[in-house]
């Protein structure tokens, strides 16, 4: 019987999987990916972005070995951090953790719900979100089985804190806490600067969606990643502890660099293209009419009767009776009869109001009935600029001292307002005519007005 | 959406991150993390932050949020520093014009943040880790809690932290605390 078994891969060229682990991938929850859109309604904008979770997650497990593999390859290890890192030196230990990052990688999107991130705050229950679902089943019954057969035996609790990182574990109850060991684990699968579920995605999304923008030569950068103490922070630390934590040598820097701004411009041109964004907001009105109580279940078994598949069916549905709840956008998306972009955030605008998007949406709304626009804002999150590069000469440096491209990284923000299509260009006309007018500095406080609260 | 109390926000990180600048500090995310944890836990200013346990001590992902939104606003400036530092943040000349439009605001929470910025301004990352994890363990067994169980706590999340400097940081914060309520916070 064969040990080891390959997936054709279009990314990765082939993925193996152990025995043990086609058991978690033959598994409904793992399944279940098969049929959650990695990109949601983009396909819509860009035909060929049909793929999914599955194939995804996939990639993230062979992506995180690799880089495993390299970092903790004992001539990749400095020795002063050995001794901070026994896990490093026990080689039982390391076979081990390999097992429990490949179960972790496997399974962290295993929580998503129907077209992955779309809509998830609102439609979900306070304190609850995909990665609390993933949470769950990887404790699920059925995974614990899965897990139960493994050799050696991964304990559900470390899969979990792998696969949601410091930032998941810290939204489940009670909180979970990851040590540096751990945390260096999480961020080869989930971390901001080159995790694999990062590096995935781009190399992916930029694969399906016809885009060159999300290239990049991940075989260097995997290649020289290592496990390195932390750049100084300030002139202060130089005698501070050593905390060790993932990056790089200084011959994969441009790697890094290139890693860097494929994500901008991945975001800018695909993630943040306005038709893909109102779909996502038309979905979610759709999901807040079409779900009982407008939210998804948090039971582990319901979750996994719903993905993309259900909801489709139901925007059909839906879009061809008018009497069905969430018709209006299940007509939107089926026709395509989307709200167009009005506004869309610019620096000039910015440096009158930060809140320029939200001024122009009350206007227009105001004037014209608020039904007839939407307003779509985001913020960046994460910050990926911040890790160590090994230089040529053995010191450590912060990446934003070597790199200008890294130091003057944009930071990404949306705020867009789209409007009915119909009203279109009435409300581009009155826009156009009042944008100064209604983009305005913020108020100034006076003596008549209570500190800290919205006039 | 955005209200203006996304505004006062802004205005009080940006006037933070000047005041800690102008007390010595490096500013970088790290420091102004920590002094906004101490404004907001031990002088009461009402930001509304979750903190969590990482890697130099308590930090939120909801504030690194907002940081990055003064950032791709313009009202804070990313100053990458010479080999081999970690960049400082500097408040923009936009945010002093918004500082200008919140007199109300920002002169009822500018003396804690003068007090918190004198207080922390001449910390490192190391010393910032070590105090304001100290407030955090003091925040998770309440101020009542014995020094010597606090220090056990604080030691158990940070190994690195001697037992003597643990000590030391505890009594550090309870002395802010007390300072505190004399500015009224």
């Amino acid at each position: 019987m064969k040990e080891f078994h390959e997936i054709r891969d279009p990314i990765h060229v082939f993925v193996k999987l152990a025995d043990d682990e086609r058991e978690v991938v033959n598994s409904r929850p793992f399944q279940r990916l098969r049929y959650i859109h990695q990109l949601a309604l983009t396909y819509l904008v860009y035909p060929g972005a049909t793929h999914r979770r599955f194939e995804h997650s996939l990639g993230v497990m062979e992506l995180a070995t690799r880089i495993f593999d390299v970092v903790t390859a004992p001539g990749n290890v400095p020795p002063e951090l050995r001794e901070l890192l026994p896990e490093l030196t026990n080689s039982d230990h390391l076979r081990s953790w390999r097992k429990i990052l490949r179960a972790a990688a496997l399974t962290h999107d295993l929580g998503h719900l129907p077209f992955s991130h779309a809509a998830e705050k609102e439609l979900l229950l306070p304190d609850c979100t995909h990665e609390t679902l993933s949470a769950a089943h990887i404790g699920s019954p059925e995974m614990r089985r899965c897990w139960g057969a493994m050799k050696p035996e991964p304990r559900p609790a470390d899969i979990v804190k792998l696969a949601l990182g410091p930032a998941g574990a810290a939204e489940l109850r009670p909180r979970r806490r990851l040590s540096a060991w751990e945390t260096i684990l999480a961020d080869i699968i989930v971390g901001d600067a080159f995790g694999a579920d990062r590096m995935d995605y781009l190399l992916r999304d930029s694969h399906h969606a016809g885009v060159a923008y999300g290239k990049f030569d991940h075989y260097r950068l995997v290649d020289t990643m290592r496990i390195l103490p932390a750049a100084p922070v300030d002139e202060k630390e130089k005698d501070g502890p050593t905390r060790p934590v993932l990056g790089i040598e200084e011959g994969g820097l441009h790697s890094a660099e290139a890693l860097l701004l494929a994500r901008y411009f991945m975001y800018t041109q695909l993630y943040f293209h306005p038709v893909r964004r109102i779909y996502d907001l038309h979905l979610k009105e759709f999901l807040s009419a079409w779900l009982p109580q407008g939210r998804f279940s948090v039971d582990p078994a319901e979750h996994l009767l719903l993905t993309d598949n259900e909801v489709t069916a139901a925007i059909s549905k839906a879009a061809g009776d008018p009497a069905a709840p969430g018709h209006d956008p299940a007509r939107r998306i089926v026709r395509r009869e989307h709200y167009r972009l009005l506004y869309e955030r610019s620096p000039q605008d910015v440096a009158v109001n930060r809140a320029a998007g939200g001024l122009v949406f009350a206007a227009l709304g105001r004037q014209f009935g608020r039904a007839n626009f939407r307003h779509d804002r985001y913020t960046e999150t994460s910050k990926p600029t911040e890790f160590p590069v090994r230089m040529r000469d053995g010191r450590i440096s912060a990446a934003t001292a070597l790199s200008t491209p890294i130091a003057n990284l944009p930071r990404l923000a949306v705020d867009s307002v789209y409007v009915e299509p119909r009203l279109r260009d009435r409300a581009q006309a009155w826009l156009d005519r009042r944008r100064a007018e209604i983009i305005r500095p913020p108020a100034q406080e006076t003596d008549h007005d209570h500190a800290g609260h919205t006039p | 959406m955005i209200t203006l109390d996304t505004h006062r926000k802004a205005a009080i990180i940006t006037k933070m991150a000047r005041l800690l600048r102008a007390a010595g500090s490096w500013c970088g995310e790290t420091h102004l993390q920590k002094a906004i944890y101490v404004l907001q836990t031990l002088t009461d200013v009402p930001l509304g932050y979750e903190f969590i346990l990482y890697q130099y001590g308590p930090f939120s992902f909801d504030l690194r949020t907002e940081i990055n939104a003064c950032e791709a606003d313009g009202f804070l400036a990313l100053e990458p520093q010479p080999v081999p530092y970690g960049p400082k943040l500097a408040a923009t000349a936009r945010a002093e014009a918004l500082h200008a439009r919140l007199p109300k605001t920002l002169g009822l929470y500018e003396p804690r943040m003068r007090f918190v910025a004198q207080s922390l301004g001449a910390l490192g990352v190391t010393g910032l880790e070590r105090l304001a994890t100290a407030l955090y363990v003091t925040e998770e067994l309440g101020p009542a809690a014995r020094l010597d169980r606090r220090a056990r706590l604080l030691r158990q999340y940070k190994p690195h932290i001697s037992l003597a400097s643990a000590f030391d940081a505890l009594r550090e914060i309870d002395g802010l605390a007390k300072k505190c309520a004399a500015i009224g916070a």
